[in-house]
């Protein structure tokens, strides 16, 4: 509401000025939050918990996986700035969740990593934000720009163009981040599965030599002869 | 006079546009992981609160106190250590592609740790460079901002295909043996 109010402020200053005296972008509110990604260590039987802010009437989308630890898995929970918990999973490997429309504050995301003693888990999450303006910035330019000013008019096409290969562009980088992520978990499942291999596998090469010996032994004493003495 | 008006434009983004925070033990070690291709500029910005035992809130700064960043490459090789006031900004450009980790941790000399005593860490890591959007718009030549913008644009494609090509080397390293 507070918002609405702003931009028609912005707007009447915008009209008041003159064409072409400001051209500058009518600001209703403040930037929307950055898209965030992280990947970090959660050691065993801890908790952590990241906050973050979120515009009201906004969209945010929450995705996590967990790419390395043994079992893979984790709980979730996500926080509304009320208080409301929204989101409980319990010893999920990914997992995707969006709110729509966010309420304006703090949201708190945990990951929970006490049910396991032994392993850490390395845990990867993004946080993406669609902010509900973004859409409006055209229609504030056309109602602002005269009629007569018909390069101008071209050169707005222009940037909408632009802006709407931005948001695709950053919609790619998301969805190679989490291709990536996937990957990465796959990695770090072979490679520990490699490490192990080769482990038990020298065990049992070792166990063989051994055993190769022992029975090479046994059969030599069976042959020898201590009961007699040569005269 | 334009690196002036970027420069306090910087300074209120870090504190106006909301970034993620989480909570830390005043002697306790963050660290982040971060896999990017070789050649990617990094860049962090923070800025920690401390929690107020009589106010039982955070206080808006909290000063004295500063952070250790550590920055360490996938070989494990030391890429940058320098100790920071409450607030920061560090940047780093990495040589080899990998796992980088980039670790925080408060220069607080409190021997025994209360249990609450605690900080707020916020924290914001952009990857690659990014043109700051406000400081175009405040150019009134729209010629120019539309030539901002593609350079973004390009900009972006180029972080792309490079990420594109890393992750490719790097998930299929013996493919030019097969091959």
């Amino acid at each position: 509401m507070a918002a609405a109010w702003r931009a028609l402020g912005w707007r009447l200053l915008l009209l008041l000025l003159g064409p072409g005296g400001l051209a500058r972008r009518a600001a209703p509110g403040p930037p929307p939050p950055q898209d965030a990604e992280f990947t970090f260590l959660l050691p065993a039987g801890r908790r952590e918990c990241f906050y973050q802010g979120a515009p009201g009437n906004g969209s945010m989308e929450a995705e996590y996986q967990v790419i390395g630890g043994a079992g893979l898995d984790i709980d979730f929970s996500l926080e509304s700035p009320s208080g409301v918990l929204l989101i409980n999973e319990y010893r999920k490997s990914d997992g995707v969740h969006t709110i729509e429309p966010t309420e304006a504050g703090d949201y708190k995301l945990c990951f929970d990593n006490s049910f396991s003693t032994i392993s850490e888990k390395l845990v990867f999450f993004e946080l993406i934000f669609d902010s509900p303006q973004e859409d409006e910035d055209g229609d504030n330019w056309a109602e602002v720009v005269e009629p007569e000013e018909m390069l101008d008019m071209k050169i707005e096409d222009i940037k909408e163009s632009i802006e709407t290969m931005k948001n695709r562009l950053e919609r790619s980088i998301q969805m190679q981040t989490l291709l990536r992520a996937f990957e990465a978990r796959d990695r770090n499942l072979q490679e520990s599965n490699m490490s192990r291999v080769n482990f038990w596998s020298a065990v049992n090469l070792g166990v063989l030599v051994v055993v190769a010996f022992l029975q090479v032994y046994m059969l030599k004493s069976l042959f020898e002869d201590k009961r007699h003495v040569r005269t | 006079m334009k690196s002036h008006l970027i420069g306090i434009l910087l300074s209120f983004w870090v504190a106006v546009s909301p970034a993620l925070y989480f909570h830390s033990g005043e002697r306790e070690e963050k660290c982040i992981i971060e896999d990017i291709p070789s050649d990617t500029l990094i860049t962090g910005s923070y800025k920690v609160q401390q929690w107020d035992i009589h106010e039982h809130r955070f206080l808006e700064s909290a000063p004295g106190l500063g952070m250790f960043v550590t920055i360490t490459t996938p070989t494990k090789e030391l890429l940058l250590s320098k100790l920071y006031g409450p607030q920061g900004t560090f940047s780093f450009t990495s040589h080899l592609p990998g796992e980088h980790n980039i670790c925080l941790q408060s220069n607080s000399t409190k021997l025994i740790s209360f249990g609450g005593s605690k900080l707020r860490i916020h924290l914001d890591i952009r990857v690659g460079e990014h043109f700051l959007d406000e400081a175009i718009a405040q150019a009134k030549d729209k010629v120019n901002e539309v030539n901002f913008r593609l350079g973004h644009l390009i900009e972006q494609i180029h972080h792309i295909s490079k990420e594109q090509n890393y992750h490719r080397v790097c998930l299929f390293p013996n493919r030019n043996m097969k091959e």
